[in-house]
């Protein structure tokens, strides 16, 4: 009897010695930070943006020297998966980059702390209010707008101008712009440009040149599958002419310039949001310079200024105050925009933009430089798109994906995005 | 178990009165010892299978709780969504390509492995290497690379690049899949080693060709093992995810034509914060590779041999 009450102790003694060991391995990692607050924080960029992020990060980190913060980022692919995977685990970073199709979702599904609670640590006085209105939802400030950015024809200066082309100039039409695509494919060789038919935010330029919005403002599809369709006949006509990209091209772009045909040297120019622009340095020898993007037929612009990205807390963090000091300091100290200069867009704190604009360098100016020249011409920004969207940018990319392969008509892909765009946003 | 229980199944009552005391106390003992594996078993597979279960009849986002929408997952996965139609169709090509020529390809390497007789353990590291570095990433990506626009096959044969056309990109995906036949390839030669060599002695006197004793000899005594191999790598097949995620960087492009089964299911899950629809063909996949497991061992009654089938159960 003793024996057999032994045994069974021991047994239990050594499932509960596993058991430890096992929990001992996912220990909390405050071990190593010496007693600091550690903050998680997690952002999407290019290595430009990374390197001037860590400097900024060490800068912070002088200043609060009782908090340390680990930073990770990734492409933007990626990191939307990966983000959407943690905040359902409820295990989203302390500090995290959005985008503005996340913040409805991540807002109405609980994920982000109401930064309103935060107002002692995490200035928002310089802000434009516009602009600051954009990280709202349902009245709460759930997300900081960290940059201003608007869409931009990037090309290659040099192959441009040695083709002869005329430059692209402001108020210049979309009709204008596949003249210029079709000349220059005739006289470099290749493409003009990236096959802009996948980009829903080329999209959204063009049909605002229209007159119409992607979204209505209550929240529904503001186009039909006519507009679709023209959009994707005009765009599907111009590839086949080998004035923009190839299908095999197209298809590899997941939102990185690496993976552009204008970063592969396989195009002349490329649409896309200006601050990411500045990682086409590092691939076109020759340097690139950014253009307005086509306006409407009559002269309306399409594009406008969007809150380039945002940061938001995780509504589940322990350091919500510290949280908030770090999202204070990336947006408002002069030392962190003096680093930063425009990685993320343009300043957003009003008075630091002032400052810093005579001081920016290089690309930065280019950029500075590119948003002034079009400001007072464009008209106001949509509202935040509804939480569906979040899904539908990868759609509208596969659906064109059907076009360019010829698998379907414009009309027939078209027909489908309506269908899906429709199912996704009710939900 | 309790005396009464002992009684119903009609075994005498021959032990003392308290005949199951130190056998209970040793029953818990075993459970004891079992309790990790009952414990990861019951947390780590039953329950979030169970939930799963529940999921596939709701809505659930990710974010918000989950709504009851009964059998809507379902009906809509069937009718009204043509996407799930073409992982459907490009997953059962791909099982269909790859699968065989797998198989193949292993049997081919283990026969001649078999013949060889220098450096013998050499050949079989080498042959069996692709199949443990397969299972990464990396390797996935590095075929990304060779078969891309512009990479090392585009240069070599002109084809242009694989992994972008639409026709060529699942059939770039199942060569990366038949390229690590190593698994089945060394369970094959285990196979062969035990075919008694007087069978291929008494044939050779017969007269019988190589050809002859192949089909006569070999195919018949490894056909369990044929067999064996054959439904682990059809299981295997349906729930390919990581080639085709890589090599398409996530998408299943071009044009969904490496739109897997299992890479459609991640993307409404976790793209699209469609969890509930996600589970629903979680579902259905162990569903279909249930039947498609239940067809392989019916038909197997026809094909395959056992020893012991003829040996009057000798061995």
């Amino acid at each position: 009897m003793p024996g057999n009450r032994t045994r069974v102790s021991c047994s239990v003694a050594v499932v509960l010695a596993l058991c430890s060991a096992l929990s001992g391995c996912g220990g909390t990692d405050d071990g190593g930070s010496g007693g600091k607050v550690v903050l998680r924080y997690t952002w999407w960029g290019n290595p430009d943006r990374a390197a001037r992020t860590e400097k900024a990060i060490a800068l912070f980190e002088k200043r609060h020297p009782g908090i340390r913060v680990q930073t990770s980022f990734s492409g933007y692919d990626a990191y939307k998966q990966k983000l959407a995977t943690q905040a359902a685990g409820g295990d989203a970073p302390d500090v995290m980059q959005l985008d503005y199709r996340m913040i409805d979702q991540y807002a109405s599904g609980g994920v982000l702390l109401d930064l309103g609670t935060q107002k002692a640590a995490l200035g928002t006085g310089e802000i434009d209010a516009g602009l600051l209105a954009t990280g709202r939802v349902n009245g709460k400030q759930y997300a900081i707008p960290q940059g201003r950015g608007t869409e931009t024809m990037v090309y290659d200066v040099k192959e441009w101008k040695s083709s002869g082309v005329a430059l692209p100039r402001e108020g210049w039409t979309w009709s204008q712009w596949a003249d210029a695509m079709r000349q220059l494919a005739k006289r470099t060789g290749k493409p003009g440009g990236t096959d802009p038919g996948q980009s829903e935010d080329a999209f959204e330029v063009w049909l605002r040149g229209r007159g119409k919005s992607l979204y209505t403002k209550d929240r529904k599809l503001g186009f039909t599958a006519d507009d679709l369709t023209r959009w994707w006949t005009f765009t599907d006509k111009l590839r086949r002419e080998g004035a923009v990209s190839p299908a095999e091209q197209t298809t590899q772009l997941d939102g990185s310039v690496e993976n552009t045909p204008l970063g592969r040297g396989k195009a002349v120019s490329d649409v896309n949001w200006d601050a990411p622009a500045s990682g086409f340095l590092a691939l076109v020898p020759d340097g690139v310079a950014l253009a307005p993007m086509p306006s409407g037929e009559d002269g309306t612009p399409g594009q406008y200024f969007k809150p380039s990205m945002f940061m938001g807390v995780s509504a589940h963090t322990s350091h919500p105050k510290e949280a908030a000091e770090l999202i204070d300091f990336m947006i408002n100290d002069p030392g962190a925009g003096t680093i930063l200069g425009a990685a993320r867009g343009i300043p957003v704190n009003e008075s630091l933009r002032d400052k810093l604009a005579p001081a920016l360098k290089d690309f930065d100016r280019t950029i500075s430089d590119y948003q002034s020249s079009l400001e007072g011409d464009l008209k106001a920004p949509p509202q935040a798109p509804p939480s569906g969207d979040n899904a539908l940018q990868t759609t509208f990319q596969r659906d064109y994906d059907q076009v360019s392969y010829e698998r379907m008509s414009p009309r027939e892909a078209a027909k489908n995005y309506i269908t899906e765009a429709k199912a996704e946003l009710r939900s | 178990m309790t005396a009464t229980d002992v009684q119903a199944t009609g075994v005498p009552r021959t032990r003392p009165a308290t005949p199951s005391r130190p056998k209970r106390r040793r029953e818990g003992a075993a459970w004891v010892f079992l309790s990790p594996w009952v414990l990861g078993a019951t947390v780590l597979t039953l329950l979030p299978m169970a939930v799963s279960l529940y999921l596939s009849f709701t809505d659930y986002d990710l974010f918000n709780p989950p709504h009851w929408v009964g059998l809507r997952n379902y009906t809509q996965m069937f009718t009204e969504d043509p996407r799930y139609w073409r992982s459907v169709v490009a997953t059962l090509t791909y099982v269909v390509i790859a699968v065989p020529l797998q198989l193949a390809l292993a049997l081919v390497v283990a026969l001649v492995l078999k013949s060889v007789r220098r450096a013998k353990g050499f050949y079989r590291s080498a042959f069996y290497a692709p199949s443990l570095l397969g299972a990464s990433m990396s390797i996935a990506l590095v075929w990304r690379a060779i078969f891309n626009d512009g990479g090392t096959v585009d240069h070599l044969l002109g084809t242009g690049g694989w992994v972008t056309r639409p026709g060529w990109a699942l059939l770039a995906v199942a060569l990366l899949t038949v390229w690590q036949f190593g698994a089945p390839m060394v369970i094959f030669l285990a196979g062969l080693q035990q075919i008694p060599g007087e069978l291929y002695e008494a044939a050779e006197v017969d007269g019988a060709s190589r050809w002859r004793q192949f089909l006569s000899i070999t195919v018949p005594m490894l056909s369990p093992v044929i067999f064996f191999n054959l439904v682990l790598q059809t299981i295997q097949s349906f729930q390919v995810f990581t080639p085709a995620f890589a090599v398409s960087a996530g998408k299943g492009g071009p044009a969904d034509s490496t739109l897997f089964y299992t890479l459609y299911l991640y993307d409404r899950g976790f793209v699209a914060s469609h969890m509930g629809y996600a589970s629903a063909m979680a579902w259905v996949l162990l569903l279909v590779i249930g039947a498609v497991t239940a067809v392989l061992f019916r038909t197997s009654r026809s094909w395959v041999f056992y020893a012991s089938d003829t040996d009057g159960g000798a061995r």
